[in-house]
């Protein structure tokens, strides 16, 4: 009892000094075994509710760091900014070390939520001359699409986005001024 | 002994649960250290060397310059394109120094540097507000520290001009009331067209005042919304550009008077103005706009055949540069340009109105656009904090490359993603501070929880802030940065935000403090009155000696400019620019 005691003051004692507070996290379950080392080592089993506290929050940051990597690590950027004038998979990551990493596009007819490729048949912009008549060919016909990313793990979520840009197909049409 | 475990496990659960909770600490117990009075006395130097070295400048006039030479103590000087030098007094742009003073002598317990504040508001209000009631500040007039005379830097009749500039009233109040009140009457007379709710940044210091002003009949919105439910946006105006950083300045204006004098009409009206920018907010998506109307056009074809002419009574100047784009493309949809005065100036003024005047419904409009904002346009590129260019519905810019000159830029250019400043951490955190309800704050933290990281100061933690992981070793040296830290730290009293503030203060004065002087970084010429820098350190040094921040300065802005005709860089053509472009962008090695 007196262990106990003392592990109690000097919980709360710490939580005094760093003022631990809330805490969005909705379990204290054991992560997957297929987490980070670092992110194992920080579920030891708790022993008292103190420790459970302590624990939480070490989870908590492990898995906030864990979504960082997924999104840093896991290969979802690879394609970010770069011209793409093939019609392909992209095969984007749909997990990573445990975590959930769903898309939405938004132009799902030329990138889809998959990450499948489908070059358009139209240019993205067409510009004119001043006048508003005289095409300025090629000068905008490449589709930049943002792709929203949403990773997940335990409850916890992470947003990223990702930039593609996608050149239409051979022979696209480009006549829809907008001016 | 049961007994004292529970109350024990109540006392860490109750830690626990709390959210984002607004407490302050009544007396500090923080130990005051050698590392804290050493940037205090940087702050202490700076602010006697800009004293010395502003008043030596001429002995007549306790007016300072706007910025001062850091290698020969002589005040910053505008260079008109006639080649005659003028050292300048803006008393607008020194903003942040009369609060520095106000905090200093907080901290300090010395009033000597309030009442040299005063002393300067005291002599510029007595001597430098025209007849009518605006003073001779801001973007296109100063003062001329030879002759103590106005100069208009805008042709010989520049006009009154404020954007973001956020005078420190409550000072200004109590050195001169019946000035302070004068000005901001005549500020909405001279600027605000109370039929048709056309603004203008640009006000006449030949508009006669109104003893009516705020007296008239209230309008109804001139925003109103399609088949759709989308705004409107007129295209009426004539001539007048209603940009929201000289609405801030507007409403902040009727918000103080209002408050300070019992008055519900010019609180009635500051609603009124910023209920227009709110209704010509994309529905959708939540972002907002510059301004609410377009200009007329005026000119004639001919006149507006060069691209490069971006006069507004040619029409709007994106819907002539970005017609390719079809409707959308207006100077009140741009998500990428001006985007400071959208989402922190103003945000910071709505914020300030809502603690301090009671308009609740401006928390959740800060909110809603902030969310909006980021939702659809943050990105971390490359480990940065970036910005995806696009206009306020959701279509996105990104990559488009501009056919032909314009208002946005010269043609061929392309654009980019745009660099998010820390600036931006503000906003969001007050906003987040001020939102009641739990659930709604979850979104915000989260993306503050990013951006923060993002900038290397490290992890906030989960909602509420309470246990967080923070670089204490971080590198940046940023002065928003660092109230950020402070505010969480007042709204957590988590140690751990006051010692990365320390660490960012600490960082400041070893990466900008030159010469005896607060500068950009240590090869920058001048400093400026208006950095932040100064102020940050004071909040910081006046929350580890346990003063409420309540008691202390706010910051709100740092936007003080000037505008007008200079002599180029090349020493032999005209230009028109701004000091921040043209003079406090001179390092040492440009001085001779």
């Amino acid at each position: 009892m007196k262990r106990l005691i003392g592990l109690l003051v000097i919980s709360v004692m710490s939580l005094l000094l760093f003022a631990c507070g809330n805490d969005t996290t909705q379990t204290t379950t054991a992560i997957q075994t297929n987490t980070t080392t670092a992110t194992q080592t920080n579920l030891t089993t708790a022993q008292t509710t103190s420790t459970n506290v302590t624990t939480t929050l070490n989870i908590e940051s492990q898995i906030y760091k864990l979504l960082i990597e997924a999104e840093e690590l896991s290969g979802m950027t690879d394609w970010n900014g770069l011209l793409i004038s093939v019609g392909q998979d992209l095969n984007l990551p749909t997990s990573y070390k445990g975590v959930t990493i769903t898309y939405s596009s938004r132009e799902p007819s030329i990138v889809s939520n998959d990450g499948i490729v489908t070059l358009p048949d139209e240019c993205w912009i067409e510009s004119r001359e001043q006048d508003g008549v005289t095409p300025i060919p090629n000068l905008n016909d490449n589709w930049p699409v943002v792709v929203d990313v949403l990773m997940t793990y335990l409850g916890h979520e992470r947003t990223a986005k990702l930039m593609f840009i996608i050149a239409p197909e051979a022979g696209f049409t480009c006549d829809k001024y907008k001016g | 002994m049961k007994k004292i475990l529970v109350f024990g496990l109540l006392l860490i659960i109750g830690f626990m649960q709390n959210g984002i909770v607004n407490v302050h600490a009544s007396s500090s117990d923080i130990i005051y250290t050698d590392e804290d009075y050493a940037r205090l006395h940087t702050v202490i130097e700076h602010v006697e060397n800009i004293l010395k070295y502003g008043h030596a400048y001429n002995t007549d006039t306790n007016l300072l310059p706007d910025a001062i030479n850091t290698l020969t103590g002589e005040p910053a000087k505008w260079v008109f394109p006639n080649r005659a030098e003028v050292a300048y007094s803006d008393v607008a742009n020194q903003q942040n120094f009369y609060r520095t003073l106000v905090a200093l002598s907080t901290v300090t317990g010395d009033d000597k540097y309030t009442n040299e504040a005063k002393a300067i508001l005291g002599e510029f209000m007595m001597n430098y507000q025209n007849v009518n009631g605006l003073m001779y500040w801001g973007g296109h007039r100063t003062i001329d520290l030879d002759t103590l005379t106005v100069q208009s830097t805008e042709s010989e009749n520049g006009p009154h001009e404020l954007k973001n500039m956020l005078p420190y009233y409550e000072l200004m109040l109590e050195v001169n009331e019946e000035a302070t009140l004068q000005f901001i009457r005549q500020l909405w007379t001279a600027h605000f067209r109370w039929g048709t709710a056309d603004l203008n940044r640009h006000g006449s210091y030949s508009s006669a005042a109104d003893v009516n002003v705020f007296g008239q009949p209230m309008i109804d919105d001139i925003i109103v919304m399609d088949e759709l439910g989308l705004p409107i946006i007129p295209s009426n105006s004539p001539g007048d550009l209603p940009f929201v950083n000289a609405a801030t300045d507007l409403a902040y204006a009727a918000f103080t008077l209002a408050d300070y004098t019992g008055d519900p009409a010019p609180q009635a009206w500051a609603e009124y103005l910023m209920r227009q920018y709110h209704l010509a907010s994309n529905p959708v998506t939540g972002m907002t706009v510059y301004q609410y109307k377009s200009t007329q056009i005026s000119k004639s074809p001919s006149e507006c055949a060069d691209p490069t002419y971006t006069n507004s009574g040619c029409g709007d100047r994106v819907a002539r540069q970005f017609r390719d784009f079809g409707a959308i493309a207006r100077e009140s949809n741009v998500e990428w340009k001006n985007t400071q005065a959208i989402y922190v100036d103003n945000i910071l003024m709505l914020l300030e109105a809502a603690d301090k005047y009671g308009i609740d419904y401006y928390v959740d409009w800060a909110r809603g656009y902030l969310e909006g904002y980021l939702d659809y346009t943050y990105i971390r590129i490359d480990g940065k904090n970036m910005v995806i260019p696009m206009f306020n519905d959701g279509t996105v810019t990104y990559g488009y490359i501009v056919p032909e000159a314009g208002y946005y830029g010269p043609s061929n250019m392309r654009l980019g993603y745009v660099e998010m400043p820390t600036t931006y951490l503000l906003p969001i955190l007050r906003t987040i501070l001020a939102t009641d309800l739990e659930e709604d704050q979850v979104k915000l933290w989260t993306y503050f929880r990013e951006i923060v990281d993002t900038f290397g100061i490290g992890d906030v933690g989960p909602l509420g802030g309470m246990s967080p992981d923070l670089n204490l070793d971080t590198a940046i040296d940023d002065p928003f940065a660092l109230m950020a830290m402070v505010e969480l730290y007042n709204a957590t009293l988590n140690p751990q935000y006051l010692e990365v503030a320390r660490t960012i203060g600490n960082n400041i004065v070893n990466e900008k403090f030159y010469r005896g002087f607060f500068v950009e970084s240590e090869i920058m010429l001048y400093s400026r009155l208006d950095q932040p820098d100064t102020l940050a350190l004071l909040i910081l040094d006046g929350v580890i000696r346990g003063i409420d921040t309540a008691d202390m300065p706010y910051y709100l802005a740092d936007s003080g400019y000037i505008h007008g005709y200079l002599l180029a860089n090349d020493g032999v053509t005209e230009d028109r620019g701004y000091t921040q472009t043209y003079i406090y962008t001179k390092t040492i090695y440009d001085w001779e």
